[in-house]
């Protein structure tokens, strides 16, 4: 099962905040669930697969279009916001709540859709479950940060190790090439004066030869 | 030693002076093995000595070295001698010290090095001439460059970045190597850039050829008006230059990579 909370705010009372949490099973197309709180009354209600399918089909819409288009009202959170109202209407006595949504248009607003919520009998249930949630969300979280954290910190000093030992390797290799030029270039150099004092002998036989 | 039995006459009439062993073969087992092969020991070497043998230095060789008189020469020749059934040549690889007369011969035949000037070689005698130099001298890199040009060695795969000068750009302020900024690629393109024969340099100076710049290009403005100031202009060229010029072997055209 998976969770969202997320805060909204009513079209018609934009200084009223409201908590929405979403739970839905492996996709939102195949139904969810909805929990609305103001912090003090909680409403539930829920929204089959056979109800998404028709509300699409009202709208003449593709069905995996439709879910996009829930999933970025109901669960994208910060990202969406401005582009998606909510309208929350409650009667006199709390016990049930209209809750529908729509798409932020130019020229008005176009309705994705709407249902009405039942009164929570007891909301000091449902709002602890709703902290409960965020405690769990930010456990987790924490508990990733600090993963990477380690993990980032490993791979920092991996990288810096292999870093130096690939810089003794460029130095030895800098210095195994001068070495070996060095020695080279000493021989090859006994070799060219052998070579120059043959040329002397060659000479010098050359001038007595012709001297006789 | 006037019991052993003679197995060969290789040594017939040669007199040695074994002064130390070495490892395993003791001097008396040198001694003992020269006895079956026909030559005669001495405990101090005389007018008739062939030659003295040495496994380990010590103060008694280092005084016979220095007496100039004999030829001092290592038990491996010994060893290779009873191996090969024979009286193996002297070569320079043997001698530790070698008499006038003798040292006339080999220079005949050898230069200093103990490198023959007639014989070729190959790369395990090359090997044991170069390990018998003493010389550590480093030869400088831009002699190294003059020399890899003269000998057309400079096409070889290790030598892309040959004859540049470059400075990386990795330093958060521009000359200053205290500054290093670590952990980026570009250390490691700086290390290529050496490992395949540049010259990195920590300055930006005139000699400079190229420069190479990283992600960040937050100093290239600096660096292109220090170019203006330089009679010799240094191309600016991306870390991608150095990265495909080594996966393909050679040095790409700067063109495509300038800043």
């Amino acid at each position: 099962m998976e969770k969202t909370l997320n805060r909204i705010h009513p079209v018609s009372h934009p200084e009223e905040t409201y908590f929405l949490q979403v739970s839905w099973e492996k996709d939102l197309g195949t139904g969810f669930g909805i929990i609305l709180s103001d912090g003090q009354c909680a409403w539930t209600g829920k929204v089959s697969e056979a109800e998404i399918s028709r509300e699409a089909a009202d709208m003449e819409m593709n069905k995996e279009k439709y879910v996009e288009e829930l999933k970025k009202a109901l669960i994208a959170g910060e990202e969406s916001a401005g582009k998606y109202n909510f309208a929350i209407s409650r009667d006199e006595e709390n016990t049930a709540c209209h809750f529908s949504y729509e798409r932020n248009l130019k020229d008005g607003s176009f309705r994705l859709g709407s249902l009405k919520l039942q009164k929570v009998s007891n909301p000091a249930e449902v709002i602890k479950e709703l902290i409960g949630y965020c405690l769990d969300r930010l456990g987790s979280l924490q508990a990733k940060n600090e993963h990477l954290q380690k993990e980032n910190e490993r791979l920092f000093s991996d990288w810096s190790d292999v870093e130096k030992r690939l810089e003794k390797c460029v130095e030895a290799k800098e210095e195994l090439e001068a070495d070996l030029y060095n020695r080279f270039i000493l021989v090859l150099n006994e070799k060219k004066a052998k070579i120059r004092n043959l040329q002397k002998l060659l000479n010098e036989a050359r001038e007595s030869a012709a001297a006789a | 030693l006037s019991t052993v039995n003679k197995v060969s006459n290789v040594f017939e009439d040669v007199e040695f002076c074994v002064m130390t062993g070495m490892g395993k073969y003791s001097k008396l087992y040198l001694e003992s093995r020269i006895a079956e092969w026909g030559g005669s020991v001495v405990q101090n070497p005389g007018p008739e000595t062939y030659c003295v043998i040495v496994g380990a230095d010590n103060v008694r060789v280092k005084n016979i070295i220095a007496s100039n008189k004999y030829d001092v020469v290592r038990a491996e020749w010994l060893l290779q001698c009873f191996q090969t059934k024979m009286l193996v040549p002297w070569q320079p690889a043997f001698m530790i010290h070698m008499s006038p007369d003798t040292k006339e011969h080999f220079a005949r035949e050898y230069d200093c090095y103990g490198d023959s000037y007639t014989a070729d070689t190959d790369v395990a005698q090359l090997k044991e001439v170069f390990s018998r130099m003493e010389d550590r001298k480093l030869m400088p890199w831009d002699v190294i460059v003059e020399l890899e040009e003269r000998y057309s060695w400079n096409s070889c795969q290790l030598s892309i970045f040959r004859g540049n000068t470059i400075y990386v750009d990795c330093y958060a302020v521009v000359n200053e190597p205290r500054t290093k900024i670590h952990g980026t690629t570009l250390s490691i393109r700086a290390l290529e850039l050496r490992f395949y024969g540049a010259k990195v340099v920590s300055h930006l100076e005139e000699s400079v050829s190229h420069v190479i710049i990283g992600e960040d290009h937050s100093r290239v403005k600096e660096i292109k008006a220090l170019r203006r100031t330089f009679g010799k202009k240094f191309k600016i060229v991306f870390e991608l230059w150095v990265k495909q010029s080594v996966e393909e072997g050679v040095p790409k055209d700067e063109s495509q990579y300038l800043i």
